[in-house]
């Protein structure tokens, strides 16, 4: 993971713990504008299974603040904007 | 050399029985020196207060001088922290540093639970423990550590696990609650029973190189109330599929993460319980509650998230919620069904699998040709130790289907002088990798030409039981 920001058209997308070791790095950068309620099903698309192993027992946040998926697969909810920065945060129970 | 082993052992079982002993006593007069301490403070509600010219004793003053002086803490932060009563739940990698430096601050009260022994393989982590506790009940090493660094403590051992049915009664008599434990089934009960009582909670947890850090229930005000801080189901509703959870023992942990994580539970603790936080206070509302990241190497290494307030549909403190005290510990809520339960992995039927002490047999006949073993650890492990004459192939390079070829073409891995109908064998450390991927490899087609594709029973434990006794176990 660096500080580098996403180039232009693209949101960055950070991957915490367990999740940097489904998708194999630390962050990656994809095409913005990208509506929330899509998220899953872009990241589904590029990693098999992650969603129902990973993404649904996530905290998801975009620009370090929580955010909420809307609830019906098909609502867009808020949209993610180039230069945004969204972080995959899986709960991890060890210690 | 014998003979010394033996006498250690009865030794270390000597010191075990006279620790188990020794806190039954401190218990039996914690609960005398409690009583009293009610007496006092019944008769100096009658006869006036005690007068004592300084509020703490002079060995105190030097002990604590240098935290008094600094600031906002001060002598009203040092009698609050005497004053307080700090339950940990859990005396491993976050549990133990936390201790020392709480132990250390003067929390006044200090309960421990954690029904596991030490092992070696705690050790280079869990400083509270020493090589000489090994078989030792954590609990009775953390506080007898504890005891020499800190005499003037009360200390409390719990040494049982934290469950449904104790939970109200351990609980309950403490201000504030760490949870330095290592499965979802404790996180979510702990957090469950701190709601119920009105319990503030610092949660950490560490793996590998991250950690997370989440003050929770601050303040604990009654579920319903929307001013109360998150609690864990706030921020984590669902639990994480019970096959991808991942423990220290699988997954690793590096000593100074989990230890960095502990040593800041105990500053959030002591700024708590100084700033006189533990309970809420009238009219208070929840500060912007958020989680802190840590990802040694990650750039920067530190991220604070901001997290939700109370979620409004909360299982656990919301209105809505159907979370009870009766029903935590009647039972009838099961948190090992809700975090999911990992069953045995039986993948391969019993004759697609082979016993370590056969394959031992198969590499002395075959000479190391005509056969290939592929151990699927990761790379890392395979590093450390692996059998002679075996490949590498990780699990984790394999579950994206990367390494499996198209269905029918031979994937990349096989050697060419491999002949087509050359036996592949599969083994990783316990024996459940090595059946995911022997059974992938054979739907991929691999076994057409009549070749056996079959694992390694229970994996390298086996090896090292069976045919290896000098294997390095890690």
């Amino acid at each position: 993971m660096s500080t580098s920001k996403a180039p232009p058209g693209h949101f960055k997308i950070l991957y915490f713990g367990p999740a940097e070791n489904h998708t194999r790095k630390g962050s990656e950068n994809l095409p913005a504008p990208l509506p929330i309620g899509k998220l899953f099903s872009t990241l589904e698309e590029k990693y098999g299974g992650i969603k129902a192993n990973l993404l649904e027992s996530c905290l998801i946040t975009v620009n370090l603040e929580y955010v909420d998926l809307p609830e019906d697969e098909n609502e867009e909810g808020i949209m993610i904007q180039e230069g945004d920065e969204v972080a995959i945060i899986p709960p991890v129970s060890s210690g | 050399m014998d003979q010394a082993t033996k006498s250690a052992e009865t030794l270390r079982r000597q010191i075990a029985a006279t620790e188990e002993e020794l806190s039954r006593l401190r218990e039996q007069l914690a609960v005398i020196e409690n009583e009293e301490v009610q007496n006092l403070k019944g008769l100096s509600l009658e006869e006036g207060p005690v007068t004592r010219k300084w509020p703490l004793e002079l060995e105190e003053y030097k002990r604590y001088g240098r935290q008094m002086i600094v600031p906002n803490i001060g002598i009203q932060g040092q009698l609050r922290l005497k004053a307080a009563s700090v339950l940990i739940v859990g005396a491993g990698g976050l549990g133990c540093p936390a201790a020392a430096y709480i132990a250390g601050a003067g929390v006044g009260t200090i309960g421990i639970v954690d029904g596991d022994v030490v092992e070696t393989s705690n050790l280079h982590r869990q400083i509270l423990h020493s090589t000489a506790k090994v078989g030792m009940k954590k609990v009775d090493s953390a506080i007898s550590f504890l005891t020499s660094l800190n005499p003037n403590l009360r200390y409390i051992a719990h040494t049982e696990h934290l469950t449904p049915q104790n939970a109200r009664e351990i609980v309950e008599k403490y201000d504030l609650v760490l949870d330095c434990t290592d499965h979802p089934t404790s996180r979510y009960l702990i957090s469950d029973i701190c709601v119920l009582l009105h319990k503030p909670l610092i949660s950490a947890s560490a793996l590998r190189t991250d950690g997370q850090l989440i003050i929770l229930n601050s303040p604990p005000l009654p579920a319903g109330d929307a001013s109360g801080g998150p609690c864990y189901r706030c921020v984590f509703p669902k639990p994480p599929p019970a096959e991808s959870v991942v423990s220290c023992g699988d997954g690793g942990i590096l000593g100074p993460v989990v230890g960095t994580m502990g040593v800041l539970q105990a500053l959030e603790a002591v700024k708590l319980i100084t700033a006189g936080k533990l309970r809420a206070a009238e009219g208070e509302k929840a500060a912007e509650a958020s989680m802190l990241l840590f990802s040694a190497n990650s750039n920067p290494p530190f991220r604070s998230v901001r997290l939700r307030a109370r979620r409004p549909k909360c299982f656990a403190c919301s209105a809505e919620g159907g979370l009870t005290l009766e029903s935590l510990s009647s039972g009838s809520l099961d948190y090992v069904l809700f975090c999911g339960v990992t069953a045995p992995v039986k993948i391969l039927r019993p004759e697609e699998r082979i016993e370590a002490s056969e394959y031992e047999k198969i590499m002395e006949e075959r000479k190391g040709k005509e056969h290939l073993l592929v151990d699927v650890r990761e790379k890392v492990q395979f590093d450390i130790c692996s059998i002679k004459g075996s490949i590498n192939v990780p699990f984790s390079t394999v579950q994206g289907s990367r390494a499996l070829a198209p269905q029918g073409e031979k994937p990349p891995w096989i050697p060419e002088s491999l002949a087509p109908d050359a036996p592949i064998y599969f083994v990783c450390r316990l024996g459940n990798d090595s059946q995911v991927v022997a059974r992938k490899l054979k739907e991929s087609g691999l076994d057409k030409e009549g070749r056996y594709i079959g694992d390694i029973k229970d994996g390298l434990k086996a090896w090292k039981e069976q045919v290896d006794s000098s294997w390095p176990e890690y």
